[in-house]
């Protein structure tokens, strides 16, 4: 039993316990299996979150030369993952729409890292946010996702279609699979202590 | 009263009726990750709090983030990140932070360590 007794009228101490929280982001192209990999490694049901952003948009659409301020609002699944008495880690999966890239600076700021999941027939959809975590020199994964009935192709074949930097890892795994996914992350975090200075 | 279709037909109160107007909290801006707990002071006075703060506060009883608290109450994370930051203000919260290595770095080497030990023991 875990019961906990608690005096009527008399507060129990205060949990002076201190907790660290920690967050991965999961991106990639849109169907790439992002929420799939969220629900499957988080020990909550995956919850949504909603922002509101107001954001001075320039030139997102090649249409929009002028200055714009639109309001829209962003979905996001995240899950959670209590780590030990003190670590808990958040799992962001980022909006796929690159129009909603402004609210990644704030996701982004603090991470340990990314995962990118990569469909291998649609492999170009990843390039945005390799893009964006290189420039940003964020640590990441890829992560090709096992979609049924698609073409095997070597490591080194795609490396060289992602155009993947030497030192950054390749994962091949399944998002429906929570070891698989759990391996993921955990191949993300070697990578992001590697680059960290000791 | 009839609930819109916007699809959210159980919120009856426009979001921003929750925050008096305001859209940032009176202190630090909180990140998505933001860990809360309920400290000793907010169950004695938890009864004179608003229902959503009192909400807010007796989900804490159990670590929770800021994406979370939004997404128990379905406001968006502004709204909630307003009535955290007053509630911790208050002193009925108490705000845990990451603690990054500087500024918009990740975490140390040390805290990557421990993520990694557990995260490989599961």
């Amino acid at each position: 039993m875990d019961s906990v007794r608690v005096d009527a009228g008399r507060p129990p101490p205060p949990a002076s316990r201190e907790l660290i929280p920690l967050k991965v982001l999961v991106a990639g192209g849109f169907g790439a299996g992002k929420t799939t990999f969220v629900g499957a490694v988080s020990e909550i049901p995956p919850l949504t979150t909603e922002q509101h952003m107001t954001a001075m948009s320039v030139g997102i659409d090649d249409t929009a030369a002028v200055p714009d301020k639109t309001t829209t609002t962003v979905a996001m699944d995240f899950g959670r993952i209590t780590v030990d008495d003190q670590l808990i880690l958040y799992l962001f999966g980022t909006p796929g729409q690159s129009r909603f890239w402004f609210m990644w600076d704030e996701l982004a700021r603090g991470a340990v890292g990314a995962v990118i999941l990569v469909d291998l027939r649609r492999i170009d959809d990843c390039f945005p946010a390799i893009d964006y975590f290189e420039d940003r020199r964020l640590p990441f994964v890829v992560a090709a996702n096992a979609f049924p009935g698609t073409e095997v192709f070597g490591d080194r074949a795609v490396r060289d279609a992602i155009a993947l930097p030497a030192g950054c890892p390749l994962v091949r795994m399944d998002a429906r699979e929570p070891r698989s996914c759990m391996d993921t992350l955990v191949a993300l975090v070697e990578h992001a202590l590697a680059r960290s200075v000791g | 009263m009839t609930p819109d279709e916007g699809g959210h037909a159980d919120r009856v109160v426009p979001v921003y009726a929750f925050t008096g107007g305001r859209t940032r909290p009176a202190g630090q801006q909180l990140p998505l990750e933001a860990v809360v707990t309920a400290t000793g002071l907010s169950l004695t006075a938890g009864p004179s709090l608003r229902m959503e703060s009192r909400a807010i506060v007796e989900m804490c009883a159990r670590p929770k983030s800021l994406a979370e608290i939004g997404a128990a109450l379905r406001v968006p994370v502004g709204v909630a990140r307003v009535l955290v930051g007053d509630l911790a203000n208050g002193g009925h919260l108490e705000v845990h932070l990451p603690r990054t290595a500087d500024g918009d770095a990740g975490p140390g080497h040390a805290i990557l360590g421990r993520l990694l030990d557990g995260l490989r023991s599961r």
